[in-house]
């Protein structure tokens, strides 16, 4: 008998919610981050589907069909490498081209003296974030672009037309993968709007991760001052890309703001500083924000519990999730804890072992998410996937 | 306006209405719908580059 797919949706949708809100749904939500694992699932390569981003919400559809997931993200794989040519960016090794075709796409860090924003730029990029970003970064990070000033080329003016005709296609596909999903199998899109924190794309894209704490060492102040002048247009961003209805959150992406990476210090004085005060606005704008915390944050759960209750979503990577639910439990929702090397190197029977501890231990009374404890790549065994999955719909029914 | 000149460009916005008014001729028509057609296109431009520097 055909399922009704719109009833099946309205069903996930209600069950992801009530866990994201730290409420108790009528089973624990699966919702995994499938990246380069879909293209193994459905016999691409990861060229294919980071090239080719019509072959990657296919495969996402596949998997999210096969595997009956309450809700995924459209395209894990979201480096859409077409768009970083038609740019001319540098930073990115596509598979297929710089790298060999089933490896997953890669972000380059740029060496200590070749970052893509200079230390004595600091004054610029505070000044006039946007027109620092158009002026000096673009041109410096695309092989395309031209600086103001500089005569100009036919390359230059066609990455502009490429790049933003391109990046409007590949978002309005987005809106249909989206409405794929739901009628295809009733799944739901697991989250909308970005967000990062000031500091990591100041390491991400900007100084590089050398140049970074470096500068936290020689220039404390200025790193500050360049993460308050990024506050407000990362807030902007997020919000404009967030979820109407407010049903789904907003993810930040976090990276390299943790101990050890950065000092104590450098977190409670400037990384935390700066990033707060970006989730509470997003709060009073009645969104959540999946903190996507990649690594380990151990050290940096109590500051995350000064947060307004429910006004975030904890996604445990290589965290100790028990020590997370101990600290965070009470006022979130947390996700993750199924490790991507279990996944990858385990046994089906120690993934549902793994499932079954971290169910009896943070799920028991609902606000909880299962998933890898990051994206899930080409490296995970499809029948481990199937075990997460199959046992947590069995298993997780409260 | 010409690209050396400081501008305060707030979020969402690459060239604010205010500047381009000034090289516009008096509107004798709907100002309020030229205003919004200009900075909804203008946000587009915007949309483009903090889209590379966070996504791409």
């Amino acid at each position: 008998m055909a399922r009704d797919m719109e009833a099946l949706y309205a069903q996930r949708l209600n069950r992801y919610v009530t866990a994201m809100r730290h409420g108790k749904p009528d089973r624990i939500p699966i919702r995994p981050f499938a990246a380069e694992f879909v293209a193994r699932y459905a016999g691409f390569t990861c060229q294919e589907v980071t090239h080719d981003y019509e072959k990657a919400f296919e495969a996402t559809r596949k998997c999210a069909a096969d595997f009956d997931w309450d809700a995924t993200v459209g395209n894990m794989v979201y480096v859409w490498t077409g768009l970083t040519q038609a740019i001319g960016l540098k930073y990115y090794a596509i598979p297929g081209i710089d790298i060999a075709p089933d490896t997953g796409f890669q972000y380059k860090e740029p060496a200590e003296d070749a970052a893509w924003m200079l230390p004595e730029e600091y004054d610029e990029l505070i000044g006039d974030p946007t027109g620092y970003l158009f002026n000096v970064w673009l041109p410096r990070v695309s092989g395309d672009v031209r600086a103001p000033g500089e005569p100009n080329t036919f390359r230059n003016n066609l990455s502009f037309v490429k790049g933003g005709m391109a990046m409007m296609q590949y978002f309005s596909a987005f809106g249909r993968q989206n409405e794929l999903l739901r009628k295809e199998s009733g799944t739901v899109s697991a989250i909308a709007g970005i967000l990062k924190a000031p500091m990591d794309i100041l390491a991400d894209k900007l100084r590089g991760y050398i140049g970074l704490v470096w500068d936290l060492v020689e220039r404390p102040k200025k790193v500050r001052e360049a993460c308050e002048a990024l506050m407000p247009h990362l807030t902007h961003v997020a919000l404009s890309g967030a979820d109407p209805s407010k049903n789904v959150p907003i993810t930040i992406w976090m990276h390299r703001g943790c101990v050890p990476f950065v000092s104590m210090e450098h977190f409670e004085t400037i990384y935390w500083p700066t990033l707060k005060p970006i989730i509470e606005e997003i709060w009073r704008h009645g969104h959540q924000v999946l903190f996507y915390a990649e690594g380990k944050w151990g050290p940096h759960l109590k500051a995350f519990a000064e947060l307004p209750d429910a006004s975030i979503i904890y996604h445990c990577d290589r965290d100790d999730i028990f020590e997370a639910h101990r600290i965070l439990g009470d006022k979130f929702c947390l996700s993750g804890g199924v490790s991507n090397s279990l996944l990858a190197f385990g046994t089906s029977e120690q993934v549902r072992a793994r499932c079954k501890e971290v169910i009896d231990g943070v799920a028991r009374d609902g606000g909880y998410i299962m998933d890898a404890s990051a994206i899930i790549q080409n490296d995970a065994k499809v029948e481990n996937v199937k075990a997460m999955t199959e046992f947590t719909r069995e298993y997780g029914v409260y | 306006m010409t690209e050396d000149e400081p501008v305060e460009r707030k979020p969402g916005v690459c060239i604010p209405w205010q500047e381009k008014l000034k090289e516009l001729p008096p509107i004798t028509g709907d100002a309020q719908l030229a205003q919004k057609v200009w900075e909804d296109v203008d946000a587009l431009g915007y949309v483009y580059i903090w889209q590379c520097l966070l996504s791409f």
